[in-house]
């Protein structure tokens, strides 16, 4: 009989393994994931296409030291803007920078293209503009530059989760808590996906009419939990495709881009991070503070307690998929096409659903009542806890995730054994449309 | 011969509906055994329970004296009367899988699906999925299927429907060669013509109960209405004459220079009597007792309000 079970999960496996939308998706979720990483570490290295700027200063000489970047070349010139319109016309200035007199009031001025620079470009030359303005000011205060370093004081918070006493409290950055989040997503979406697809292959065993043919030869428990096993490894399956290669394209494309942009012995990789700092420190202009070593972003990624976090994953993964497609299961039963899913469907993922959209205040808020709750009760658990324990759970509050893996398990068990009751009269009914009640009289038939 | 698969007192109910009230036949090896009935009479869930697809609420099922197991399963070829498979499989493959569920190893499953696949001519389409098939392509893989692994009993419900005359007549073939090798057959029908063909023993099912039972030719002689057919030569007039007050003629038609009549007793000893009073009066040609069709029975049981039956049977 066990080899029974192992013959239903290998057809089930296989059978989806062998669609061409198996394959397809396979292929065209990485190239999608992939392209979205590449495109974004692309544009990250795009503006050393270099820039030359011409930059009309109304209020000449005042600008006249403004520098430009390594790849943004600057050309300060004394001319109307009629006149630097017409010239960019015929030269190959890249753009326009009109600093007009009022700029030292109003501190706006304009960039005008011929082709559109990157956000980069126009955040450099507003840090540039803004740091020489400071500078500028400082001689009218009677300040050196090292008084206004001293007087700047800018503060970093790094934020330490208490471990009880006696014990070093353990750093929590929001960093993890986005990799949390970014796991619970896939939770979500591997659940509902292939809890789906169980219930439609529950559906289609019961309109192919095969289903009696089967139960003939096997119980219907081993035939329920033969497809749950087999679809859940089509979907580990896909996810590890995914995640393979997904990498292996970004670094194939990261490669070829930075073959392409650098020679040979230059270090480019920290560029993707280093947009990323920038953009977090763009408000401190004059550029004094360094981010500290200790907070940069491959520390904090280093700090993620990736052997918890991936084991913690599997289980909620396969745990949260294995509890609704159970419940799945015993809907396809009862049903006799996937038009009538929707009356039993909405019920059973709306936990799901509500989890879902909760997860986005648990982030916020991870260690609000209502996410501690949510993190316990199985239904919404595998995508709630994930987010807690990416921010650090205390160790006083450990049995909370103890607690919720074992009633997860629990939940499961419960749930299997009803649907498998549920399913095994249901599988066999046709032509009516079973009402809740009437599913419960079946969880008692003999 | 002895019983082998024997269902005791079968009760069963789905919520308030009382599906099978103490069901009781047994099914002798090697015997072909017809079970009848109108539609919702209850015959599907009484082979339900015989498969162990649905379990009694009261009552047993005994196969060779023992109670059903996970392991007696392999001994059982069931083809439900609906029947289906998985439509995007291909043939082998899916023959493959359900022979292997019953529980032979691959080189036994291969062995006998290429014995059955030769026998019906199937070895060209086994690569085909079997949404490609035609319907009756797909009855004959049904049928491999419930026979590849060579079970003991086999259960058909409804095997005839959907079959063209051609393949119903080469399925009958089949079973009686089945039978011919030793096998047991349960099957339920409405076609009551291959119920007179094949079957040895009979049960008829009525809202639940056991109403009609016993061997297929006891079953239509207890039905018997003393009614007989004659054909004759000589005059209409001379053969009424005869007739007397023990006899009454039901219908008399003349084809050619024959004279077919019904002629219906009042006593059961007619047909000694009635050969008696013709024969100085007419020329008998053929004379036959009128036997009455399992379809009469089986119409005159089910329409009556009140099931009449065996007092033995009748025990609800």
């Amino acid at each position: 009989m066990q080899r029974n079970i192992g013959l239903i999960i290998r057809r089930e496996y296989l059978s989806r393994i062998r669609k061409r939308s198996f394959i397809v998706m396979s292929l065209l979720g990485p190239l999608i994931m992939a392209g979205v990483i590449i495109f974004a570490f692309w544009s990250s290295l795009e503006e050393s296409e270099d820039q030359k700027i011409l930059v009309i200063d109304d209020s000449y000489p005042f600008f006249a030291d403004l520098e430009g970047t390594s790849t943004i070349a600057l050309d300060i010139q004394d001319i109307s803007l009629a006149k630097a319109e017409a010239l960019l016309e015929v030269s190959d200035y890249t753009g326009i920078l009109y600093l007009p007199e009022k700029i030292l009031a109003n501190k706006s001025a304009q960039l005008i293209f011929k082709k559109q620079p990157s956000f980069r470009v126009q955040r450099q030359l507003e840090e540039r503009l803004q740091q020489y303005l400071e500078i500028s000011k400082l001689k009218e205060f009677n300040l050196t530059e090292s008084d206004y370093r001293r007087l700047k004081a800018p503060v970093t918070i790094s934020t330490f989760q208490y471990q009880g006493p006696g014990q070093d409290a353990e750093r929590a950055d929001i960093l993890p808590a986005i990799v949390g989040q970014i796991f619970s997503i896939l939770i979500f979406f591997f659940i509902f996906l292939y809890s789906v697809s169980v219930m439609r292959g529950v559906i289609e065993e019961k309109t192919n009419r095969i289903i009696e043919v089967m139960v003939s030869s096997v119980r219907p428990f081993q035939l329920m939990m033969g497809k749950i096993i087999g679809v859940g490894a089509v979907g580990l399956t896909q996810f590890l495709i995914w995640i393979v290669l997904t990498f292996t394209i970004v670094s194939i494309g990261q490669t070829i881009i930075i073959g392409n942009k650098y020679v040979a012995g230059a270090e480019p990789p920290g560029a993707a991070t280093e947009m990323i700092q920038e953009q977090m420190h763009a408000e401190n202009a004059l550029s004094l503070t360094q981010i500290s070593a200790d907070d940069n972003l491959f520390n904090q990624i280093r700090r993620v307690n990736f052997p918890l976090m991936i084991g913690l994953f599997l289980f909620y993964f396969i745990g949260g998929y294995l509890l609704y497609s159970a419940l799945m299961a015993a809907v396809g039963s009862a049903v006799d096409s996937d038009t009538d899913t929707q009356q039993f469907v909405l019920p059973v993922t709306f936990p799901l659903l509500l989890a879902y959209f909760l997860s986005f205040q648990v982030f916020a808020n991870p260690g609000s009542t209502m996410a501690i709750w949510l993190s316990i009760i199985p239904f919404t658990s595998p995508i709630i806890m994930m987010i807690r324990v990416s921010y650090g759970i205390p160790s006083a509050d450990l049995w909370q995730v103890y607690l919720s893996c074992a009633l997860l398990i629990a939940t499961f068990i419960a749930a299997a054994w009803v649907s498998a009751r549920v399913y095994r009269t249901g599988i066999l009914m046709y032509g009516k449309k079973a009402s809740l009640r009437e599913l419960l009289k079946w969880i008692t038939f003999r | 011969m002895s019983i082998l698969l024997q269902a005791q007192h079968i009760d069963k109910h789905f919520g308030d509906f009382h599906v099978l009230r103490d069901v009781s036949i047994d099914v002798q090896e090697g015997s072909i055994f017809g079970l009848l009935g109108p539609n919702g009479a209850g015959k599907t869930t009484l082979i339900r329970t015989l498969t162990r697809i649905t379990a009694p609420d009261s009552g047993i099922i005994l196969f060779k004296g023992q109670p059903l197991t996970d392991e007696t399963r392999r001994h059982f070829g069931y083809l439900p009367e609906e029947r289906g498979l998985y439509r995007k499989m291909r043939v082998w493959e899916q023959a493959m899988y359900l022979t292997r569920l019953k529980g032979l190893d691959k080189a036994k499953a291969i062995a006998n699906l290429n014995g059955w696949f030769d026998r019906f001519n199937m070895q060209d389409w086994r690569n085909k999925r079997v949404e490609e098939l035609s319907k009756g392509m797909q009855q004959k893989l049904q049928f491999v299927i419930t026979v590849a692994h060579d079970p003991e009993i086999l259960i058909l419900d409804e095997p005839f429907s959907g079959f063209d005359p051609v393949n119903t007549e080469e399925i009958k073939q089949e079973i009686l060669g089945l039978k011919k090798s030793g096998k047991t057959i349960i099957f339920s029908t409405h076609n009551m013509s291959s119920v007179e063909e094949l079957c040895d023993d009979i049960a008829l099912i009525h809202k639940g109960q056991n109403i009609l039972y016993g061997a297929t030719q006891e079953v239509r002689s207890s039905f018997r209405q003393n009614l007989y057919e004659v054909i004759f030569k000589g005059s209409k007039v001379a053969f009424a004459n005869a007739m007397g007050y023990q006899f009454e003629i039901d219908s008399i038609t003349e084809t050619g220079d024959k004279l077919h009549a019904l002629v219906r007793s009042h006593t059961d000893e007619g047909s000694r009597l009635l050969l008696k009073a013709m024969a100085d009066h007419v020329e008998v040609l053929s004379f036959q007792e009128k036997m009455p069709s399992m379809h009469d029975v089986f119409i005159a049981q089910v329409s009556s309000p009140e099931p009449s039956s065996d007092p033995a049977q009748d025990a609800a």
